[in-house]
């Protein structure tokens, strides 16, 4: 069953089509309740954008290749969070 | 919305021109659209003049001539338009898409980049094509009702006549686009028709066969 409810990417994309189409598009998958993009580094041809997604049935296929077709690359899969609740990541003495 | 394929848009041809309009916004593909539609229907309307002035100082009596000539010339300005537009915007096209690929570091034929890349070198190209046939058709035509007009004299004016208003209706559509004067265009793009006529009548010695 899938039970993916965050995730967080760091995705290289072409500066068009924009964040602001992307995130629409991928708010319109089902199983996704919310998208944000930040840009925290941008270039003359390509920016770096940390992709942060949840709902409570998010496939990761889906957003994989929505990503792909708007030109842009997943370079990690910084934060994923499944199961029936959302934990956050927990400090601990090692960080 | 992930990629539509063919059977989809049979099914649901509201999506077609949904993705068209979103590969036009991408590509740009309205603006050069517009710009090579501007220019070469211009183009198209003075050569036709051209070869109206032409026929008009070389004495040619005969409409049937006039239309082959002009149809000749319509047609070559037409193919020359696509091959030309085909060519050029694909070539310009295919290093812009390398350009970015070399900085994304993967392959995008596959994305909406490539495919909104490909539609424009296709629209692109048509419309450098059709816009010089067409306004030279507009030109010549009535030198297809040149048996119902009766004289031939006539006929050459009114083509003259038609091909000066086409030029006005370019230059109100170029004011459109610029959002300023749109007389001030009509009257610009009019001039280059009477610069054309007035020189083509001078060159045949100021007068007609």
């Amino acid at each position: 069953m899938n039970s993916l409810r965050r995730l967080v990417l760091d995705v290289l994309k072409p500066l068009e089509p924009s964040i602001v189409d992307l995130a629409q598009v991928l708010a319109t998958l089902e199983g996704v309740e919310g998208v944000n993009i930040s840009i925290y580094e941008i270039d003359h041809l390509v920016e770096n954008a940390k992709i942060t997604i949840e709902g409570p049935e998010i496939s990761y296929a889906k957003v994989e290749e929505i990503i792909a077709e708007n030109g842009g690359a997943i370079h990690s899969i910084d934060e994923v969070a499944a199961g029936k609740l959302l934990i956050e990541d927990v400090t601990t003495p090692q960080g | 919305m992930i990629m539509n394929d063919i059977n989809t848009y049979r099914h649901q041809p509201r999506l077609l021109f949904e993705d068209m309009r979103e590969y036009s916004t991408l590509a740009g593909t309205g603006e050069i659209a517009r710009r090579y539609l501007a220019m070469n229907a211009f183009d198209g309307v003075l050569t036709i003049i051209g070869v109206l002035m032409g026929n008009y100082v070389g004495g040619v009596q005969d409409p049937e001539v006039v239309i082959n000539i002009g149809l000749s010339t319509s047609l070559a300005m037409g193919i020359s338009g696509l091959w030309g537009a085909y060519l050029t915007e694909s070539a310009e096209r295919e290093r812009e898409l390398a350009k970015l690929e070399q900085a994304t570091l993967s392959s995008l034929r596959q994305t909406k980049i490539g495919k909104a890349s490909r539609l424009a070198v296709i629209t692109v190209s048509l419309v450098d094509g059709f816009a010089p046939f067409a306004a030279a058709m507009i030109v010549l035509l009535p030198l297809f009702f040149a048996a119902a007009i009766g004289n031939v004299m006539v006929t050459y004016l009114l083509s003259l006549m038609t091909a000066l208003l086409t030029l006005f209706g370019l230059g109100i559509f170029l004011g459109k686009i610029s959002g300023r004067s749109l007389i001030g265009y009509g009257l610009r793009t009019l001039l280059a028709g009477f610069v054309s006529i007035t020189l083509s009548f001078l060159l045949g010695g100021g007068h007609g066969g």
